[in-house]
C-alpha cells in the first residue's frame, strides 16, 4: 500500500493549445495509505478519467503523481502494481476462475503455493470457493463482476484498488453485502480503497472521506456528515442528500440575519463584511421542524403535499412563494393547512455566489 | 394456411438443396464412368444405366505417361502456397487489425478509418488491373513460376480480409480488457498474446477460412505467374479441359479440389457463429 499524491494533475483534451479545455482542471489531492475514499459526482464529472491516471490507462497532461514520494507519472500501468475494477465485469473468457483470480499473481512469477493460498483465501472472501473450476465465461454477471473484484483484491502489495462503480450490475442485496465486506477488507488489509460512484448512497455508506466533483472539479473533500451538514457549494447540497437542500435567495438583514420571503432568519454566520452579488440561504429538509407556537427562526407556510416514504414522512410546503422540503418521522402529525416551521440557527448555511460562508 | 407457409419452406429448401447438390452428384456420378458411359447419352444410376469403374480416380496420380493426369504436384503445390499465404495474412492481418483497433494513427490527413480502407481497397479493384503490376515485379526478383513468388501475392490479395475481418472483430472486444491484463502486470504485448488473442480465436478461424477459400479457389493470378515449374490444381484441372477431355478424371479432380474446403467448413462451422456474435463479452 502506498500514500497517493497528485500534484497539480489535470487532463486537457488539447495541452497544445492556448485556450485549453479541460476533462480534469488542475488540482492537488492526498490519499492515505489504507483510506477508503468515494469519488461522487454525475456522469461525464471527471471521476473515471481522474482513476484512469492514477492506475495510468490516461497520461495526464499537467502534474506529478506520487507514489510514497516516488514521480511514477511516467511509468506503464504494469510498473504501478495498481489493482482496478471497472463498472462492467472484465473476465478473461477463455480461463477457469482460478485462472482468473491467479493471474495477477502469475503475472508477477509469484510462487505456485502463494498463489494457491491467496487465490483460495479471496474466493471464500467472495464466496467463489464452488465456482473456481468452471468456465468464466459461463458464470452470471454478478458472478463475474465478482471476479473482477477478486482479481483487484489478490494482490497484498498493491498501491490501492481503484473500483469504478464496480457493483452496478450486482443485485441490491449482494451489493449491500459486498460493500460490507470490501470495508472488512480494508480494515483487515488496510489497502486503500478508491471508490467511483455516482449514487451518493452507496459513497455516504461506504467511504470514510467523500470526494465530490463537479464539471471537472473537485468541489469538496469531507467525511459524509460534513458533507450533508456543511456543503461547501450549492451543487454540493443539491447533489447530497434525499431530497436536495432547501435553498431561498436572500439579503442581509443585520450582522447575523437575512431576509427572504417577507421573512427574517438569525444564522449562526457573521454576514457583517460580505460582500457578494447573490445571497442564499440553505438548509436540509430533516433539519426543519414543524411547530406549533411562533418563535425566533419560525416562519409561516402552508401544506401543500405530503409524501410517505415509509419510516419518514416528506412534507412539500410553500411560504411566500417559496418551496420548501420538511423531512418528519412518520409519527408526526401534520397540520391541515396552515403550520409553522422552524428554522435552527445552527442549521441554517449561508452561501455567497453559491459558495458556503465560513467563519 | 400454417400447412402451407410449412409445405412452401420445406419446397424451397428441397429445390435449393437439389440446385447446390446436384452438379456435385453429377460429378461424383461422372468421375465412375469411362469414355463409353459418357459419349453414349445420358445415364444416372451406377450398375443400373452404366457400368462404374475407378480409372477416372486412378489417372489422378498416374504420370501423363502411363496415361494419367497427375495432379498430386499440383495438389500439394496449392495446399502449401494457400496454407502458406492464408498463415502469414492471419498472422499480420492480426496483428495490423490489433493496432488499427487500439491506436490511434495520424499522417496529415490519414486516420484509422482511411488506413483499413487502403487495406479493403486492394480487394475492390478488378484482378486483371494488378496482374501486370505483379507480372512485372515477379520478374525483377526472378520470382515468376516460384511457389515463393506466388505465396507472396497470395499475401497481398489475403491480408485485406484478415484485416478487415479482425478490425470489425477487435473493435467488438472492450478495450477494458486489455487495460485489465495491462493492470494485472502485463506489457502490452503480453495483454495482447495472453489475453486479447485466446479470446478472438472464433475471429481467427472465420477470418482464416476466408483466406483459405479464397486463395484455394484463385485461378487468376497462378495462370498468369506460372508457366512450367509451378503448377496450382485449379490450373492443372483447367488444363485437363483438352480437344480429348478425360471427364471422368476432370470430375474427380474437381471432387478433390473441393474436398479440402467442405472439410474445412465442416470443421470450423461452429465457429462461424460465434465468431460473428462473440464481441458481446460483456
Amino acid at each position: 500500500m502506498a500514500k497517493i499524491e497528485l500534484q497539480n494533475i489535470a487532463h486537457s483534451y488539447n495541452p497544445q493549445s492556448a485556450e485549453q479545455i479541460y476533462a480534469l482542471n488542475p488540482f492537488n489531492m492526498t490519499w492515505e495509505d489504507g483510506g477508503r475514499y468515494a469519488i461522487l459526482g454525475p456522469s461525464g464529472c471527471g471521476k473515471t478519467t481522474m482513476l484512469n491516471i492514477m492506475s495510468g490507462i490516461v497520461q495526464p497532461s499537467e502534474g506529478n503523481l506520487l507514489f510514497d514520494g516516488v514521480d511514477v507519472t511516467k511509468l506503464s500501468t504494469s510498473e504501478r502494481n495498481i489493482a482496478q475494477v471497472f463498472q462492467f465485469p472484465v473476465i478473461y473468457g477463455t480461463m477457469s476462475v482460478e485462472q482468473n483470480l491467479a493471474f495477477p499473481l502469475v503475472c508477477r512469477n509469484y510462487e505456485k503455493p502463494a498463489i494457491d493460498a491467496k487465490v483460495n483465501e479471496v474466493a471464500e472472501a467472495l464466496g467463489l470457493q464452488e465456482l473456481l473450476t468452471k468456465s468464466a465465461s459461463r458464470l452470471t454477471a454478478d458472478q463475474k463482476q465478482l471476479i473482477s473484484l477478486g482479481r483487484g483484491l489478490v494482490r497484498d502489495d498493491v498501491a490501492a484498488v481503484l473500483m469504478d462503480e464496480p457493483l452496478t450490475v450486482i443485485d441490491p442485496d449482494l451489493k449491500f453485502r459486498l460493500r460490507r465486506q470490501l470495508k472488512e477488507i480494508n480494515q483487515k488489509y488496510r489497502s486503500t480503497l478508491i471508490y467511483v460512484t455516482h449514487d451518493q448512497n452507496e459513497a455516504m455508506t461506504f467511504a470514510e472521506n467523500v470526494i465530490v466533483m463537479d464539471a471537472g472539479r473537485i468541489v469538496q473533500v469531507g467525511t459524509p456528515k460534513e458533507l450533508f451538514e456543511r456543503p461547501k457549494t450549492t451543487f454540493v447540497g443539491y447533489f447530497i442528500g434525499a431530497p436536495a437542500m432547501n435553498f431561498f435567495r436572500c439579503e442581509r438583514d443585520g450582522d447575523y440575519s437575512l431576509r427572504f420571503g417577507g421573512n427574517t432568519i438569525t444564522t449562526q454566520t457573521r454576514l457583517t463584511e460580505l460582500s457578494a452579488s447573490q445571497l442564499k440561504l440553505g438548509i436540509r429538509s430533516e433539519y426543519i421542524k414543524i411547530v406549533d407556537t411562533i418563535g425566533q427562526n419560525t416562519i409561516p407556510a402552508r401544506v401543500k403535499r405530503v409524501e410517505d416514504l415509509g419510516n419518514h414522512k416528506l412534507v412539500s410546503a410553500v411560504s411566500n412563494d417559496l418551496d420548501i422540503k420538511v423531512k418528519v418521522h412518520r409519527d408526526t402529525a401534520i397540520p391541515a393547512e396552515q403550520v409553522h416551521l422552524d428554522l435552527p440557527a445552527e442549521n441554517c448555511c449561508v452561501y455567497a455566489d453559491e459558495i458556503l460562508v465560513q467563519n | 394456411m400454417r400447412v402451407l407457409y410449412t409445405s412452401l419452406k420445406y419446397l424451397a429448401v428441397v429445390l435449393w438443396s437439389t440446385f447446390v447438390i446436384a452438379p456435385f452428384l453429377w460429378a461424383v456420378s461422372t468421375s465412375f464412368k469411362d469414355f463409353q458411359s459418357v459419349t453414349n447419352g445420358a445415364t444416372y444410376i451406377p450398375w443400373v444405366d452404366f457400368e462404374p469403374n475407378l480409372e477416372g480416380w486412378r489417372a489422378l496420380w498416374k504420370s501423363p505417361a502411363q496415361g494419367g493426369v497427375d495432379i498430386v504436384e499440383p495438389f500439394f503445390n496449392s495446399v502449401f502456397v494457400t496454407a502458406s499465404g492464408s498463415l502469414i495474412s492471419i498472422v499480420l492481418g492480426t496483428l495490423a487489425a490489433y493496432a488499427l483497433s487500439r491506436f490511434t494513427f495520424k499522417a496529415g490527413f490519414i486516420r484509422n478509418g482511411d488506413i483499413t480502407f487502403f487495406f479493403i481497397s486492394q480487394r475492390i479493384m478488378p484482378p486483371v488491373v494488378l496482374a501486370i503490376p505483379f507480372f512485372i515485379m515477379l520478374g525483377k526478383f526472378s520470382l515468376l513460376d516460384t511457389l515463393a513468388g506466388l505465396i507472396i501475392v497470395y499475401i497481398v490479395l489475403l491480408m485485406p480480409i484478415a484485416v478487415w475481418i479482425m478490425v470489425d472483430f477487435f473493435n467488438k472486444v472492450p478495450v477494458e480488457i486489455d487495460e485489465t491484463a495491462l493492470i494485472d502486470g502485463c506489457n502490452p504485448l503480453q495483454a495482447f498474446y495472453k489475453v486479447v488473442l485466446p479470446n478472438s480465436i472464433p475471429g481467427i478461424i472465420v477470418a482464416g477460412m476466408f483466406c483459405m477459400i479464397f486463395g484455394w479457389t484463385d485461378f487468376f493470378f497462378s495462370f498468369i505467374l506460372t508457366f512450367t515449374e509451378v503448377q496450382l490444381l485449379p490450373v492443372a484441372i483447367v488444363a485437363l479441359n483438352s480437344s480429348i477431355t478425360p471427364w471422368w478424371s476432370l470430375s474427380a479432380a474437381a471432387l478433390v479440389s473441393v474436398a479440402p474446403l467442405v472439410l474445412v467448413a465442416f470443421i470450423v462451422e461452429r465457429y462461424l457463429s460465434k465468431g460473428n456474435l462473440s464481441g458481446a463479452l460483456k
